[in-house]
């Protein structure tokens, strides 16, 4: 690999740029191609063939039109968006540290985001929908919402069904389901929008405790990740 | 219908009609305060002239008692002097804590927030506005 490729490919790693490395087999020469666009002089085909690979998070062979290439993916680790730096999340939020995930947890009230609580997660002590536009939601993105207030966790729900997140995850009961289901009804969300969001969330697996409800959300989120939908 | 569902309907109604909601052109004061607590955060700016609020305007993110007493703030506080909204807020505190009722002048409707007094858990969503807009005042020229 050049120097100059080697080093546009580390800045792209820092910005959490999605990036494809492409190598020709052939002569061993290689190039970057990002998803989405941009790069002067790429085969249409290429394209398209890095764009699949990176959209299914997996390198792989490819036999194009100039010969076979190796198409390496470097997508930016899948991030969570904890809403509510609640109990359960002081769980999930390491959990899925230890998944390789990015998480942050979003809350406006002081008093649980702190620190203390979530010690080496990125705290984010706003209201959702001004955190969730600054931190960007796009299709390697899971948004869980767990204040049980709807005042918080809606705005979150409505910034995350408007955008390609993979996962969409509400804590609460199925009473509370129903109502938060028609509250976003009225904001004008229709049944297809709604059948995005994960409630009662995480996988039945009979978890009693904080720490076993985060397994479950975290094994549903997975679920939807590897698999596109939760393997109930 | 109880009084006390025709002020809850008031409230809401209140809350609704987002009375000076948004924000203003080169503000003399401003000021962001927060509930740690629930979260609820108000900015107001004002701009003062002759020593009294020419114009006020606030962002909430809270609930329908936040809201509501933003809104009655964004309709009725142009023209209050710093020492009357000081009034206004101990009138709307006395309100609440002792559930004395509030006179009309200088800031009028306050009686809406009656039915707040029974649950001092939320007085601190009605006086956050309040708050907000005594600090904005303290600390605007003009």
């Amino acid at each position: 690999m050049r120097r100059d490729t080697l080093a546009a490919l580390r800045a792209d790693l820092a910005a959490k740029r999605p990036v494809v490395l492409a190598v020709d087999l052939a002569s061993g020469s290689s190039r970057l191609v990002h998803p989405a666009g941009g790069d002067e002089g790429v085969d249409p085909a290429l394209l398209s063939a890095a764009r699949q690979a990176a959209a299914d998070d997996q390198s792989r062979r490819w036999d194009g039109p100039g010969g076979p290439m190796f198409l390496r993916v470097y997508n930016p680790p899948v991030k969570l968006v904890i809403v509510g730096a609640v109990h359960i999340a002081q769980a999930l939020a390491p959990m899925a540290r230890l998944a390789g995930y990015d998480v942050a947890v979003v809350d406006p009230r002081r008093s649980f985001a702190t620190e203390e609580r979530f010690q080496g997660v990125e705290l984010v002590r706003e209201w959702p929908d001004e955190a969730l536009a600054r931190l960007g939601l796009g299709p390697r993105t899971a948004v869980v919402t767990m204040t049980h207030d709807p005042k918080i966790d809606d705005p979150a729900l409505v910034a995350a069904l408007r955008a390609p997140v993979f996962y969409i995850g509400c804590l609460g009961s199925k009473k509370t389901q129903a109502a938060r289901r028609e509250r976003l009804a009225r904001q004008g969300f229709d049944e297809a929008a709604l059948a995005r969001l994960h409630g009662p969330v995480g996988l039945p697996i009979g978890a009693v405790s904080t720490a076993e409800i985060a397994v479950s959300i975290l094994s549903e989120l997975v679920s939807c990740l590897r698999q596109g939908s939760a393997s109930r | 219908m109880t009084a006390e569902d025709l002020y809850q309907e008031a409230l809401v109604r209140l809350a609704r009609e987002r009375a000076g909601a948004g924000r203003l052109e080169g503000p003399g004061g401003s000021a962001t305060l927060d509930n740690p607590l629930c979260g609820d955060r108000v900015t107001v700016e004002v701009r003062l002239a002759g020593g009294r609020i020419e114009a006020v305007a606030h962002r909430v993110h809270g609930c329908v008692l936040c809201e509501a007493s933003a809104s009655l703030l964004g309709s009725g506080a142009r023209g209050l002097t710093p020492a009357q909204v000081e009034a206004a807020r101990g009138a709307v505190e006395a309100l609440l804590r002792q559930g004395t009722p509030p006179p009309e002048a200088p800031l009028g409707g306050l009686s809406v927030f009656t039915p707040v007094r029974n649950v001092p858990s939320r007085h601190t969503c009605v006086l956050l506005p309040f708050d907000a807009l005594r600090a904005a005042v303290s600390g605007a020229k003009g």
